[in-house]
């Protein structure tokens, strides 16, 4: 399947699923609420076959209030791959939590709700990952500040 | 060394001649130490892999300068290599590990990051700004990261500090912190005539005069 057969095939899934074009590689954009219902296709489907999750991220957009979680596919069988990227609101930041699926993002998605403050539903164990459990705040947000982080001074 | 420190100079000093064999002794132990340094494998990032290069390729060979036996337990080390950017979670185990290695101990850090936090010392909520924040430095190699020339600069900086520094009568007086900068305009070959003469002017067998690999 080529690239542009891959990206038509995907966004016929649902409504309101977008191409990304500056990208270098087949990326999506899908709302929030279909997402969940298209990821358990991608694994599924005989035409995707994405069974693999090589990596997931997110990235803080503070002008336009939300979060991206960007999701990399890659398919063992198939030899094709795919990014999504999912947009949350910055003030309530919900995704599914696609550790049914994939069992590798639970660690993933505790990296992100430890570093970002997105919140998994159905995630198994959402706790912090790497900082101390009584932190504060969410440090890789443009906005957060802490007494021991120095400001740039220009 | 508690013994020879606190007992041998009241006793020899009372002989004649006893100050002038202090200070040969001095200088036979300083040797000694300057010689055999061995370093704790410990890196934790880019500059490591830099330190990596300078100690374990061949190409550098450490072992010129008797610090090529890296010691992954801190116990039989005596030089700390500080190569990376320190985190605050990393901090108390940084200072266990100062903690648990022998007297006479060393400490050179390398890298922006060891020296002041480096490309991370704005915004950032975990970096520890500066290796002297936690534990005692001796020399300091600028770079991000230092060249492998670099590091062995600071080496036989660290080297000609222990020549000079303590004493049988003075235990643990050391000189202040040193930056090895490589001073500017100091080409490649300076740089190695200073190594050989380094060599030959401390150790007990014979170099040739022109090195037989690469530098
Ligand atoms: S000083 Fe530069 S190379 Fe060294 S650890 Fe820091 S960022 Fe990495």
């Amino acid at each position: 399947m080529t690239k542009e057969e891959l990206l038509q095939q995907v966004c016929g899934l649902a409504d309101g699923m977008t191409i990304q074009e500056q990208s270098n590689q087949p990326t999506v954009n899908v709302p929030v609420e279909k997402w969940l219902s298209i990821a358990k296709t991608l694994k599924s489907d005989q035409r995707f076959q994405f069974d693999m999750l090589s990596d997931q991220a997110a990235i803080d957009w503070p002008q336009e209030n939300q979060i991206e979680l960007v999701y990399q596919f890659y398919s063992t069988s198939l030899g094709h791959n795919l990014m999504v990227c999912v947009r949350v609101s910055r003030q309530n930041p919900i995704a599914p939590s696609l550790y049914q699926l994939w069992p590798i993002s639970e660690w993933q998605e505790r990296e992100i709700f430890d570093l970002f403050g997105v919140r998994y539903s159905d995630h198994p164990d959402l706790r912090r990952l790497f900082l101390e459990d009584d932190w504060k705040g969410y440090p890789l947000l443009k906005d957060y500040k802490d007494d021991f982080m120095l400001e740039r001074p220009w | 060394m508690g013994l020879i420190t606190d007992q041998m100079p009241p006793m020899i000093e009372a002989f004649p001649g006893g100050p002038a064999f202090l200070t040969s002794l001095d200088s036979i132990i300083n040797w000694a130490r300057s010689s055999s340094l061995w370093p704790l494998t410990f890196g934790t990032s880019c500059c490591a892999i830099e330190v990596m290069m300078a100690a374990g390729a061949a190409h550098h060979d450490l072992a010129r300068f008797g610090a090529e036996v890296a010691r992954p337990s801190p116990r039989q080390a005596d030089l700390l290599v500080l190569a990376g950017t320190i985190v605050k979670r990393m901090e108390p185990r940084l200072r266990t590990l100062y903690d648990q290695m022998a007297e006479p101990k060393y400490v050179i850090a390398t890298g922006a990051c060891a020296i002041s936090g480096g490309p991370f010392i704005y915004n950032s909520y975990s970096t520890v700004r500066g290796a002297h924040e936690i534990i005692p430095v001796d020399v300091y190699v600028p770079g991000c990261p230092p060249r492998p020339e670099a590091f062995f600069y600071g080496l036989l900086t660290l080297q000609k500090m222990i020549r000079e520094g303590e004493t049988i009568r003075k235990p643990n007086e050391r000189r202040k912190p040193v930056l090895a900068n490589l001073p500017p305009g100091l080409t490649l070959e300076q740089l190695r005539k200073e190594m050989i003469q380094n060599l030959e002017s401390h150790s007990v067998t014979k170099f040739s005069d022109k090195p037989t690999g690469g530098f």
